[in-house]
């Protein structure tokens, strides 16, 4: 799939901006920190995800002084030699409005899987060295983008939980207001409370099962590709033996969740959270054998943070047949020579979209350039 | 900035749900505009909603007091539970009383209703107990009450209310069934989101005899 035409209206820092990058190959957006480079890129990445690819809120995507009061961003694509033209309204206030095809959408969660995308950022160096949120929320953008369906999964996962540790809380307020008796070692659970943490054990073991199993399934079928990439990527720069990269899902109980949710339960009640389940899992990764977290350099936790999102890239463009467009928003600033280079010749083959505030690497193959100057873009 | 009437009035009309000041301001500078026949007719209705309509002190639906009897002393029951023509022994459970609403233009359903007012979620503080749950429970016996449809919204809250409901009727003598939940009918199949095609094809049905 490859973007042809991107229109925007008050958003970010473009009154108005109109791009036509390569259908393939690689464009570089080039320009001086705070132009608004990401500011494109981000735009594209909402298209596809309808999210804030740094996790802004709507209305910080609306231009400041926007007297719509809100952005629009609106594509002309080809996906599969078919046109997609998508028009979204973000408004800083209320629901966006999104239509594909001149349709518009009852429901916006329509839209995901009409356009994708591969996002590289600086950022990335938290899949590797950051908390296990961030390598859930990896899988989880992966899950979505290869099975839309589990959108609804990972949203039915979150809810739950949500109630289910209200409830606790509020279990653990009227336990510890009864005065005299929370100092008291034996511990009453109300009735009401039992019955109800049931229905909600047995809520997230379904739909936590669910996760988990697709989780642990995606994190095998990447295993391969990740083994490979990680080789490519660091010809020269990796010792030898030290080049196997592996990628295991670890799940935070043992046996079924249902049972795991009950045993833990009056440690939960405890608490107020929920001490096991979907939440609470992680994706181990390691080279060579060892933690990647602890036993990597920098420059190879760099490497396995882009083998992960190549390895992505290539699982979705083999599964659904199509390649993602890749985003590469300022990531060459953080890589030296050898791995730029290693990665420009890893690239797969497609659309891709470069901003950077310097230069690119020597090879790289560039098709268009554009340049972003005061609020504007210029080509 | 207005006489303190009408900024009585706006404030009383922004306090309903989905009434923004705006549309507070709106609305009380169209009452003002009307003639004193057409407010006081709105006035009044209001009153003798709130005078005469109440909770069905059965199934918690909205109830009215009959005209010509004395409202106050006893709460009224609703027009369907007194109905004769309703079978008791089978009671829908629903969350809110245009739920009844939507049953009933089904035009499917004989039996008669209870309504929970709300359903579990602890975010929003809601336990059971704060549910006519108990209320529920003691229709059972003395109604005769041979089977109880959980007709709550097919959502994680609803579902929860309903999967609770089920385990407290779980040890009682009465048949328990869950609205199924799947395609609307008349709809394409291309169009389904995958959530509902996937609850459809789990509620399957075997055809023919």
């Amino acid at each position: 799939m490859h973007l042809e035409h991107l229109w925007l209206t008050d958003f970010r820092s473009y009154a108005e901006a109109e791009f036509q990058p390569a259908p393939l190959g690689i464009t570089v957006v080039t320009g001086a920190n705070g132009e608004g480079k990401t500011n494109l890129i981000e735009a594209v990445g909402y298209l596809a995800t309808l999210r804030s690819l740094r996790g802004s809120p709507a209305e910080a995507m609306v231009r400041d002084g926007a007297e719509t009061g809100f952005a629009v961003v609106r594509c002309d694509g080809r996906r599969d030699g078919r046109r997609v033209v998508i028009e979204a309204e973000l408004h800083a206030t209320g629901r966006d409005r999104v239509q594909v095809g001149g349709q518009l959408l009852r429901r916006s969660r329509d839209l995901l899987g009409a356009f994708q995308v591969t996002v590289f950022s600086p950022d990335d160096l938290a899949l590797v060295k950051g908390g296990p949120q961030s390598r859930r929320e990896y899988l989880d953008d992966l899950l979505v983008a290869l099975h839309p369906r589990h959108d609804a999964t990972i949203s039915e996962v979150e809810r739950v939980l949500k109630q289910r540790n209200a409830l606790l809380k509020s279990a653990f307020g009227s336990q510890g207001g009864s005065g005299g008796r929370a100092g008291r070692s034996g511990r009453e659970i109300p009735e009401d409370v039992v019955v109800t943490l049931d229905v909600w054990d047995a809520k997230l073991a379904a739909a936590g099962e669910d996760l988990v199993r697709a989780r642990a399934s995606l994190a095998d079928a990447l295993g391969p590709g990740a083994v490979e990439t990680y080789r490519r990527l660091s010809v020269g720069v990796a010792h030898r033996g030290r080049d196997a990269v592996s990628l295991t899902y670890r799940k935070s109980w043992e046996g079924t969740l249902l049972d795991a949710l009950q045993r833990s339960r009056s440690e939960d009640l405890r608490r107020g959270v929920t001490s096991v389940g979907p939440h609470r899992d992680e994706l181990d990764l390691a080279v060579g054998g060892l933690p990647a977290r602890t036993h990597c350099s920098q420059g190879e936790q760099r490497s396995l943070a882009l083998t992960l999102r190549l390895a992505g890239h290539q699982l979705v463009t083999d599964r659904i047949g199509s390649s993602p467009i890749l985003l590469l928003d300022d990531v060459f600033s953080e890589l030296d020579q050898v791995r730029s280079e290693a990665l420009l010749t890893c690239l797969p083959f497609g659309q891709a979209l470069v901003t950077t505030a310097g230069d690119l690497p020597d090879g790289a193959d560039v098709q268009a350039r554009f340049r972003v100057e005061d609020g504007k873009l210029l080509s | 900035m207005y006489s303190a009437a009408v900024q009585d009035l706006i404030d009383e009309l922004g306090r309903l749900p989905g009434i923004g000041p705006k549309s507070a301001q709106r609305i009380a500078f169209h009452l003002l505009r009307l003639s004193p026949e057409d407010a006081l007719r709105l006035a009044r209705t209001i009153a003798v909603v709130k005078e005469r309509v109440s909770w069905c002190r059965r199934c918690f639906n909205i109830a009215e007091v009959p005209e010509g009897t004395n409202s106050a002393e006893e709460a009224p029951e609703c027009e369907i539970c007194r109905d004769p023509r309703r079978d008791p022994s089978v009671v829908c459970v629903v969350e809110e009383p245009r739920d009844v609403i939507a049953v009933e233009k089904t035009r499917e359903y004989r039996g008669r209703y209870h309504v929970l007012q709300g359903a579990i979620s602890p975010i929003d503080g809601i336990g059971p107990d704060k549910l006519r749950i108990r209320e529920l429970l003691a229709r059972l016996d003395p109604e005769g009450i041979k089977e109880v449809i959980l007709c709550t919204n097919p959502n994680i809250e609803g579902d929860a209310t309903a999967l609770y409901l089920a385990s407290l009727l779980k040890a009682l003598p009465v048949k328990v069934t869950r609205i199924a939940s799947g395609l609307p009918v008349g709809g394409d199949l291309e169009y389904a989101d995958e959530l509902t095609l996937g609850r459809a094809l789990e509620g399957r049905r075997e055809l023919g005899d």
